[in-house]
């Protein structure tokens, strides 16, 4: 693939990748820097994702949630703040409904595990198919639909607890 | 999975996952339709996983805007030739610039009162450009739909 056209591509994964690194990473500094180490790294060699072997979406947000594995690696303990999975949000302009519900969901989130975390994102977030995630996660497609399940009732117990 | 042997009677589990994300065989499908019609409390799973996957997809988890990803997607080399260069041009041109004013002002062939009435043409062009620039600069910090893509 050519170097403008990934780049074309990747600019619409920028969010959704930054979402799933904060969900790993649990800061949104730490995340933006794991996307942008990313998208370096995918640019600067455009030919090492071949097309033939699926769609640009699930390789891409493998070398992200590759690059968040190793700054895990790499961090000491104590570094890791699960209380901060939100990104700074949309300012006190926002619909202070809105922020408020999305502060409970993000809240509820950090209290799940990272796995889960990751399902959720990559399905009800990204929008990612169950092969899809398969492919990101690099688990077997049969699995997808149980942890999926099983992140997602995690989820509701969580935020039924909280609201 | 054991759905090939599951029975219309059993609690759906997983499956109801999979039927929201239209994930399922059609056996699967049907098998999770007749068990909802007559189970009230996966019927209610499968609303609230429906709410939860819908309230999921609408949150905000990262709003960082994709002019931003594209300013991030250059490599540091990239930001920091181009920064070079962009400050070796502007040096360039207000060192021409400079020559130029200070050749005017020092200049014996014009007039002082000429020298005064282009000065005041020049300088209202230029506070004019100021004045548009900082508008637009005080509208871009403070727009709240600049990453906004129609």
């Amino acid at each position: 693939m050519k170097n403008h056209e990934m780049r074309q591509q990747l600019v619409q994964l920028g969010n959704g990748a930054h979402a799933l690194a904060i969900q790993m990473l649990g800061n949104a500094d730490d995340a933006t820097d794991a996307v942008h180490d990313a998208f370096v790294k995918a640019l600067k060699q455009p030919d090492a994702y071949d097309a033939r072997t699926g769609p640009l979406t699930p390789w891409f947000l493998r070398v992200v949630r590759n690059h968040c594995i190793d700054m895990i690696r790499r961090r000491r303990p104590g570094d890791v703040d699960v209380d901060d999975l939100s990104d700074p949000g949309p300012g006190p302009e926002a619909l202070l409904e809105t922020a408020q519900r999305d502060q409970a969901l993000q809240q509820a989130l950090s209290r799940l595990s990272s796995e889960q975390r990751e399902m959720i994102v990559l399905r009800d977030y990204m929008d990612l198919s169950y092969a899809e995630i398969a492919d990101v996660l690099l688990i077997t497609p049969g699995t997808v639909m149980s942890r999926l399940h099983r992140a997602r009732m995690a989820l509701k117990e969580e935020l039924g607890s909280n609201e | 999975m054991n759905n090939g042997k599951r029975h219309v009677d059993e609690h759906v589990g997983e499956l109801l996952s999979g039927f929201v994300d239209g994930e399922l065989t059609q056996q699967e499908r049907q098998l999770v339709s007749l068990h909802c019609d007559d189970c009230a409390e996966c019927r209610e799973i499968l609303t609230n996983l429906r709410d939860l996957r819908q309230r999921v997809g609408k949150a905000n988890l990262s709003e960082v805007g994709e002019d931003r990803w594209r300013e991030t997607m250059d490599d540091n080399t990239v930001k920091t030739t181009r920064s070079i260069g962009w400050l070796m041009f502007i040096a360039g041109l207000l060192a021409i610039a400079g020559i130029g004013v200070v050749g005017f002002l020092f200049s014996d062939e014009i007039p002082v009162g000429m020298k005064l009435i282009i000065i005041a043409v020049y300088g209202g062009l230029a506070t004019l450009l100021y004045s548009v620039l900082r508008q637009r600069l005080i509208e871009r910090k403070t727009d709240k739909y600049k990453d906004v893509e129609i």
